[in-house]
This record gives structure tokens, C-alpha cells and sequence, in this order.
């Protein structure tokens, strides 16, 4: 019998090797080109990136854009946690009905959903007037065209986001842990601080990483809920590149948006295993 | 609308809805806009064959039907050969492809957004004035990279039910009159025009704009302010009464005024010019300039009126308008009177500074 021409590790890379060249092509040379714009335009120098530290503009941005996914993420996080629990506790049959009401949302455009909730929320949505006929308030409630506006739009928009991956955390928590944890005498509320909610904390963090880093590229959402008011750093990149060209700032801002979750993923790949949290192992 | 919408992006937009509401049939659509380039057949069909493809780009919907029946046929039916294409000349795509040296658009629908800031950027081409005709056209909006394709305007409009009279454009800054929220447009263009009229600024000294004196004037109305991307949202914002004055364009001003409740005028209005520009080394050389040149007719931009609202760009069209049309047309002469006039050369220096700044302003 012939020896192959490669070695056995030689053919696994060869059948990685199209996926790498287009990764290499389609990814990584794009970006690497977004890094040369931000240190070539519109002069040679890091003169893009001291706007970072001296343009107001830009840092009030950066925060704007920091809050509000730091709030989405919460608020999504309790919310996904809440739904999550139910489906894991509930019958293969509500399962899949619950399954279906919460990946409902994700095949409808994110604009249809945006000015669905102008429908629901504005001064004369289906909300204020319901309250204003019952008599519960005399003046329309400030729901929209405002930060409040902006996060119910993403929570709801991110929802699916958090409660997949918590779902499938939690379905792998060994249920005799919790029978166990009962046995020995604990509450129910006992079992669930101290045995079901450490093992669910993987798909925690998990869905945290995931609501925030998607949150960070909102601009749609922000646009339309906030009355105009609230610029995030997404259509803040995109006004740069489209409208105003300055593709130094737009790409800076960019590299600077990447590196951030670069950092934020290496930061949690210390606290958590990366390889089992995105089921690899 | 992932961002500020442009307002020949919002035409194609219109033309789409009122093909969909049933208020234009394709048949009557895409007739007026076939008039158009009939009206406009390019001169010389004897020059035929040879004649490079023109791409003329726009931004796409049910203007791109349109435009190919208006433009392109009668255009092969001369001689010549153009193709329509509606994804959108924003001003980045345009600097990609010339940067990239690939240019495949000849024509480009764009305002002076686009030659303010690709201009000097010597992204676009001078427009060849001994092909494009300089007396079809306003003096005050042939530019070096530039010609006026259509007119509109920024105007004020106003519900009805709460406001009572005819409103100025100082009642507008005056909450104590009419109490309730203000609209404005996501971007300076026009707005800061309209603050400075508003603050009592002649029309004819507007430029160059006293950015401190209209930043502060927009600032004593912030907190009753919304602001809108695109067409249809400010059209909505009104007609749902989430606000009871506005700032917007004459389309869809026209467009709420005709539903009723709504009203708007031309008064301390801007006037605006839509602008065809070339993008640097286009694929079909000067066969671009002739291709703008067959669209100065003034028979088809009077059609482009009745069917999208768009002023006629070249004076001779005033006189053809039909009478009920000439109250609702940008660039009637009395509506031109009664307006401020866009600098494109103040948009060139100062375009990108003023934007910043003003969603700087709105985001504070």
C-alpha cells in the first residue's frame, strides 16, 4: 500500500484550507484594510484615534452607546433568564409553542418591528389611548422618543438572542442535582441559588457576550424609537462613511469598535471556557 | 433608513406608494415619465452605433421602471444607449468606485451634499457646459461639478386643528402660541436656513451662515424637537399628530395637504436643487453630458411635476405648467419669490462641519 502524499494532519488542513482562504479573503483582508484607512486618512499618523480622547462628540457617542447596551443587556439578560426557566421546567409540547412565539420575531424585518412599536407607544398608539379611555391617566404617557423607547425596541428585538443560549444551558443542567440539593433539605429557593443558578451561569455569561456585542451595531432601532435624539455609534460610523466621507473617523471608529470586543472577549475567556460556552468541547 | 435618507432616495419612495395606493396606474407612471424622454430626444440620432452605454443611477423602487422607459428608450430610439440603475449614488459608493478606479455610473442623481463634498475631493467631473445647455437652467444651480436636474424645497407645514392661521416661520420658535412638539429634519440642510429666517435673517443674506445665531435659535425650542430620517417619517409624525408644526420637504408636504388637515407654504421655504453629477473617469466619456442634456426639455419635467411633485429645473417649464399644478411647484415664480435659495458653494466648504455639528446639537 503507497503512503498518502500528505500526512493525515496534512488533509484535514486541506479540507479546512477553501473556508480559511475565504475567511482570509472576504474577512480578514477587508478588515485589515478598515485598519489602514484609519492610520492613512486623511494624513499618515494616529491622528484619527486622538479623537478619541479629544472630541466630545465622539466620546459622548461612545457613552450613549456604552449605556444603552449595558442597559438592553440587563434587562434582556432577566427577562431571557425568566422565559428560559419556564420553557426548561415546561412539557416537549409547550416547548415547541414557546419556541415558536419567541423565534417568531426574529424573521420579521427590523424596521416592521420599529415602527410597530411607534404604533403601540406613541401619543396616540394603542397604549396611551387604551389607559387615557380607562381613566388611568389624563395625558399621554412618554413611552417613545426616548432612551425608554430605544430599550424596548432592542429588548425586544434581543430577546431570542439571550434566551437560546440560556435554554440550552439550562436543558444540560443535570435535574438529580436539584433532587438531590432537595434531599438534603434545602428549599426550593435554596436549590435554586445554590445549585440551579451557578450551573446556568456559563449560558448567562454566554448571552450576556451575545446581547451586548449585537446591541453595540444597533442603529435602526435607536433611530426610529428615539425621536432622532440618540446617535449610537453604528449610524455615528455609517454618517462618516456614507455622508460626510471622512473614512479616517468612520474606520477608526470601527477598529476601535472591534478591539473593544476583542478585548471584552478575551477579558471573559479568562473567567469562562470559550470552547464549551459556544459548544465546542 | 438604516440612516439620514437623501431626497431623491425619498422620491423613488413616493413613486412606489402612489403606484401601490392606486393613485397612479404603471400605465399613467411610467407615461408621464415616458413623455419626458420623448420630449427630450437627444439630438444627432445620426451619430448612432458608436455611441458608448450610459448608466444613469438612481435610487431605485419603482423609479427604476420609470426611468428606463422615460430615458432609455427614447435614447436607443436616437441613436444613443443608457441603462438604468437604482442602487443608490450615496456619496461613499461613488468615492469607492472612483478610488477603486471602477467606475461603472455615468449620471448620478445627487444635491449639493454630493458636489460639497465629492467635488473637491476630485471625485466627480466639471460639467461640460457646451453640452449641457446653461440657459435651461437657473444660473444660481449650474455648477462646476453639478447641474440642477429638478427642484424641491424645504418648507414649513402645520396641523390645521391646532393651529389656527397662517403660522410664520417665528411662530414656529414660539411654543407659548402654538404649544406642542416641532419637527425637523435629522440634518442641517435646510434647517439651519430656516432657523436664521426664522430668527429674522433676510433671504438674500443667509450665506454664509451664522451657525452660532442658528444653533442658538434651535436651541430654545430642543426639548419640543423631534426629528425625522426619511420622507415617510415625516409624513407620519404629522398626519399621527405626534407633532403640530414641521419642517420638511414640499413633496410630502404636498402629499399630507392633499389628505387634509395638514397645510404647509412656500413662505421663508428654501429652495433646493436635485443634481446630476458625473463620477470622475465614468466609463462613457462625454456621452454622459448629452445623456443630461436630453433631460432639460421642459415638456418632460412637467410631467416629473404632475406625477412626483419635482419643480421643473429649467425655466422655460414655468410657463407650461397647468394651472392647478402651479401652487404646489416648487419653482413657480411666485414660490421662488417667496423663498430662500440653497449656496452650494457654502455646502462645499462647510457641509461636513455643519452636519457634525448638528447632530452634535440633536444629541446632546
Amino acid at each position: 500500500m503507497r503512503r498518502p502524499v500528505f500526512g493525515e494532519a496534512g488533509i484535514y488542513w486541506m479540507l479546512v484550507m477553501p473556508a480559511l482562504l475565504m475567511l482570509v479573503g472576504f474577512y480578514l483582508y477587508p478588515l485589515v484594510r478598515v485598519l489602514w484607512i484609519s492610520v492613512m486618512e486623511p494624513t499618515p499618523g494616529l491622528g484619527n484615534y486622538a479623537l478619541l480622547f479629544t472630541s466630545a462628540s465622539i466620546q459622548r457617542v461612545l457613552m450613549t452607546t456604552l449605556r444603552i447596551c449595558v442597559m438592553t443587556t440587563a434587562i434582556t439578560l432577566v427577562l431571557g433568564y425568566v422565559v428560559s426557566y419556564v420553557m426548561a421546567q415546561a412539557s416537549e409540547r409547550t416547548q415547541r409553542w414557546m419556541m415558536l412565539g419567541i423565534l417568531l420575531p426574529l424573521w420579521i424585518s427590523v424596521l416592521v418591528r420599529a415602527f410597530a412599536w411607534v404604533t403601540l407607544l406613541r401619543r396616540q398608539g394603542v397604549i396611551n389611548t387604551g389607559l387615557m379611555n380607562m381613566g388611568l391617566i389624563d395625558d399621554p404617557l412618554p413611552l417613545i422618543w426616548n432612551e425608554l423607547g430605544i430599550t424596548i425596541g432592542m429588548v425586544h428585538y434581543m430577546l431570542p438572542f439571550a434566551v437560546l443560549p440560556l435554554l440550552t444551558g439550562m436543558r444540560g443542567i443535570d435535574r438529580r442535582c436539584l433532587a438531590a440539593a432537595r434531599g438534603l433539605g434545602a428549599s426550593r429557593m435554596q436549590s435554586f441559588v445554590r445549585v440551579f443558578l451557578p450551573l446556568s451561569l456559563p449560558g448567562v455569561i454566554g448571552a450576556s457576550i451575545l446581547v451586548f456585542i449585537f446591541s453595540l451595531g444597533f442603529l435602526v432601532t435607536p433611530a426610529i424609537l428615539g425621536g432622532g435624539r440618540t446617535l449610537m455609534i453604528a449610524e455615528y460610523i455609517s454618517v462618516q462613511i456614507l455622508d460626510v466621507v471622512q473614512w479616517g473617523v468612520g474606520t477608526m471608529l470601527a477598529t476601535t469598535l472591534i478591539v473593544f470586543i476583542f478585548a471584552l472577549l478575551a477579558m471573559l475567556a479568562r473567567v469562562v471556557d470559550m470552547r464549551r460556552l459556544f459548544g465546542a468541547s | 433608513m438604516d440612516r439620514i435618507q437623501s431626497f431623491a432616495e425619498d422620491q423613488a419612495e413616493i413613486l412606489n406608494e402612489e403606484y401601490r395606493a392606486g393613485r397612479l396606474s404603471r400605465r399613467q407612471m411610467l407615461a408621464g415619465l415616458g413623455a419626458l424622454g420623448l420630449a427630450a430626444m437627444a439630438p444627432g440620432a445620426a451619430r448612432a452605433q458608436a455611441r458608448p452605454e450610459v448608466v444613469v443611477v438612481n435610487f431605485g423602487g419603482e423609479a427604476v421602471p420609470a426611468f428606463r422607459e422615460a430615458f432609455q428608450q427614447p435614447y436607443v430610439a436616437s441613436g444613443g444607449r443608457m441603462v438604468i440603475d437604482g442602487s443608490g449614488p450615496s456619496n461613499g459608493k461613488i468615492k469607492t468606485m472612483v478610488q477603486a478606479r471602477n467606475v461603472t455610473w455615468d449620471v448620478a442623481d445627487s444635491g449639493v451634499a454630493g458636489t460639497g463634498e465629492l467635488g473637491p475631493l476630485g471625485l466627480l467631473e466639471e460639467i461640460d457646459y457646451s453640452i449641457v445647455d446653461k440657459s435651461k437652467v437657473d444660473e444660481a444651480f449650474a455648477y462646476k461639478y453639478g447641474v440642477a436636474n429638478y427642484m424641491f424645497s424645504t418648507v414649513m407645514a402645520w396641523d390645521t386643528k391646532k393651529v389656527s392661521a397662517t403660522p410664520t416661520l417665528a411662530d414656529f420658535f414660539d411654543i407659548q402660541k402654538y404649544p406642542g412638539r416641532r419637527m425637523l429634519r435629522r440634518s442641517n440642510q435646510g434647517m439651519l436656513e430656516l432657523a436664521l429666517l426664522a430668527d429674522g435673517v433676510p433671504a438674500d443674506q443667509l450665506y454664509p451662515l451664522d451657525m452660532e445665531r442658528a444653533f442658538k435659535k434651535l436651541g430654545t425650542i430642543k426639548q419640543h424637537l423631534l426629528f425625522w430620517n426619511s420622507g415617510a417619517e415625516s409624513q407620519s409624525l404629522l398626519r399621527d399628530g405626534e407633532v403640530v408644526m414641521g419642517l420638511l420637504w414640499n413633496t410630502r408636504a404636498n402629499l399630507l395637504k392633499r389628505d387634509g388637515r395638514i397645510d404647509y407654504t412656500f413662505q421663508q421655504g428654501l429652495l433646493q436643487p436635485g443634481l446630476w453629477v458625473v463620477p470622475k473617469g465614468n466609463p462613457a466619456g462625454k456621452e454622459a453630458f448629452r445623456a443630461i442634456a436630453s433631460m432639460q426639455a421642459p415638456e418632460g419635467q412637467v410631467k416629473l411635476l404632475a406625477s412626483m411633485g419635482n419643480g421643473p429645473a429649467n425655466p422655460a417649464a414655468a410657463a407650461l405648467v397647468p394651472a392647478e399644478l402651479k401652487a404646489g411647484n416648487p419653482s413657480d415664480p411666485a414660490n421662488i419669490a417667496a423663498q430662500a435659495k440653497i449656496s452650494a458653494d457654502w455646502y462645499e466648504k462647510h457641509g461636513a462641519a455643519a452636519l457634525q455639528r448638528f447632530l452634535d446639537f440633536i444629541s446632546a
